[in-house]
């Protein structure tokens, strides 16, 4: 039936409710006549479920972006979070109307009357936000393209790779900005000259040295790195973006002023110019640790630990803890063994990670399974979570150990 | 690699609210005909503001449901074509606008009742 939009009478309403069984005085005086439009088109637009976080992000005008290659899945991410975008197809036919009172809008007294209302499209399907972890495992790749070797490096044939700014890794990696500045920060990367860059470890590994003797010389372990003087002693050998870059990965900036904390807030905190940083013993011996095992294979644990203890500044204590994420020892072999083991280079995957890690290790304790897993867990998951569903438990030797589920591929 | 803007349009009235008229199953008509034009149904409200949608022969019974996660209407910004100077594959990005926002639908999810026409007479 054809209707022109206007013919439809109040007469022609009304024998239907009377059909229907209804009384006029059961409903509101309006009554909306739906058709469906003259341009019913079901492909003009998308719909697109909103996370509270990306209404709030949109409505506040800041940036809201789709990300991602045409063979990846597309990812959504505000400034600090990312969801993947899922297609969802519904059995339900979803009339899209522009133009409807709904309840309380529609006037519950007065004359009866008609209004129009057109359905421009019919839906059956909406693309749903799932909050996700960026995916930034492609950083890490991205960026050990051309590693940082100094600048009398940089024209040679080890690094003719790509190197990256960040609007670059923008394009490519499928996260928040805020997200992958921290993973940038977690790959200790480097601004150099507008580029981000990791470091290569022989690099790295003179700059500290050059610190550290400069430290030592002046003895700045106990009174503190003064920043400028060091970036303008070393300057010479390196840039200073790369100098002040390592001294903040491996030290802890002083705060201004004696004790810590207690500070009247009447007192104008004084302002000293001059910043001052002191090594973190934790990260040096960390660092220490990875420069003797690095290449070393399975080392005798007793021989590591004399090594690794001479190599470390003279003042430091190195402690097992220090080798959590880094190293794993086999205490169950004679002799004793360490090997590097760095959390970093495991599977960005979860189902991968527990695969790898009961690759190579059969059992493991909460205590030495916790540091390879815990760059995993989300807001919802700790780390019991992660194991209670990818691991399964048992007692060894009144010890709890955790094994895999399913067959080791 | 592309990264494509998703925004609201620059002025507040630009971004009105639709709705959604929430149906389990199709519509269709007994003739295959192409549905522009047509008529749907009549669409009331109870005074306790229940909705109910005249369909055909059919009455349903729905309820007004504030959309827990709303819905926004986006389509591709054509005006907004931008070529990415750094890139130097030109990749052009069409962005997308915001150009509705549903945060309230009418969900009829009840059984159609039919309508009986015709009184039948006693004979």
């Amino acid at each position: 039936m054809d209707c022109d939009q206007n013919e439809r009478s109040l007469e022609d309403i009304n024998t239907v409710l009377e059909y229907a069984k209804l009384e006029l005085s059961d409903v509101k005086p309006t009554v909306q006549c739906i058709y469906f439009s003259q341009q019913l088109d079901n492909q003009s637009f998308k719909l697109l479920e909103l996370d509270d976080t990306v209404l709030e992000t949109l409505t506040n005008g800041e940036k809201v972006v789709i990300r991602g290659n045409t063979d990846d899945m597309a990812v959504l991410c505000t400034q600090t979070n990312t969801f993947e975008i899922k297609e969802a197809e519904i059995s339900n036919s979803m009339l899209i109307t522009p133009q409807l009172d709904i309840g309380e809008d529609v006037d519950d007294s007065g004359p009866q009357n008609t209004k129009v209302s057109k359905v421009i499209s019919v839906m059956n399907n909406y693309y749903e936000l799932r909050p996700c972890k960026p995916k930034v495992a492609k950083l890490k790749k991205l960026l050990e393209e051309n590693m940082y070797s100094g600048k009398e490096c940089e024209e040679d044939e080890q690094h003719q790779g790509h190197k990256y700014c960040f609007e670059d890794l923008l394009n490519i990696v499928q996260g928040s900005e805020v997200e992958i500045k921290e993973s940038l920060k977690k790959l200790k990367a480097c601004q150099i000259e507008g580029l981000w860059r990791v470091l290569d470890f022989d690099f790295l590994t003179q700059v500290l040295n050059h610190i550290i003797q400069l430290c030592e010389e002046n003895d700045w372990l106990s009174t503190g790195i003064p920043l400028d003087e060091c970036l303008e002693t070393l300057g010479q050998l390196f840039p200073r973006e790369v100098i002040a870059h390592v001294i903040d990965c491996y030290a802890n900036e002083m705060k201004s002023g004696g004790g810590q904390g207690d500070h009247d807030p009447d007192d104008q905190p004084m302002q000293i110019d001059a910043k001052f940083f002191s090594l973190s013993e934790d990260k040096i011996c960390q660092f220490f640790a990875e420069l003797v095992l690095k290449n070393s294979g399975k080392f005798n644990l007793k021989e590591f630990l004399k090594v690794w203890e001479q190599t470390v500044p003279q003042g430091m204590r190195t402690s097992l803890s220090q080798l959590e994420g880094i190293a794993l020892i086999d205490r169950n072999c004679m002799p004793e063994v360490i090997w590097y083991f760095p959390v970093e280079d495991l599977p960005e995957d979860v189902g991968e990670r527990f695969n790898t890690l009961f690759k190579t290790r059969e059992k493991w304790s909460l205590a030495e399974i916790s540091p390879y897993i815990r760059d995993l867990t989300t807001l919802k998951v700790d780390v019991g979570g992660l194991l209670t569903k990818y691991a399964r438990a048992s007692m060894m030797n009144g010890i709890k150990v955790f094994s895999s589920r399913k067959p080791v591929t | 690699m592309v990264q494509v803007l998703v925004s609201l349009p620059d002025s507040p009235n630009q971004c009105p609210e639709w709705a959604i008229v929430d149906l389990q199953g199709s519509l269709e008509t007994r003739q295959p005909v192409p549905l522009g034009g047509k008529f749907v149904g009549d669409l009331h409200f109870t005074k306790q503001n229940v909705p109910i949608l005249i369909i055909g022969h059919h009455i349903l019974y729905g309820k007004i449901v504030d959309m827990e996660k709303p819905f926004a209407v986006i389509v591709k910004d054509e005006s907004s074509e931008t070529a990415t100077d750094r890139d130097t594959d030109k990749n052009t990005s069409v962005n997308y606008v915001v150009k509705a926002l549903i945060k309230k639908k009418l969900l009829f999810k009840q059984r159609p009742k039919p309508i009986i026409a015709n009184i039948p007479k006693k004979l």
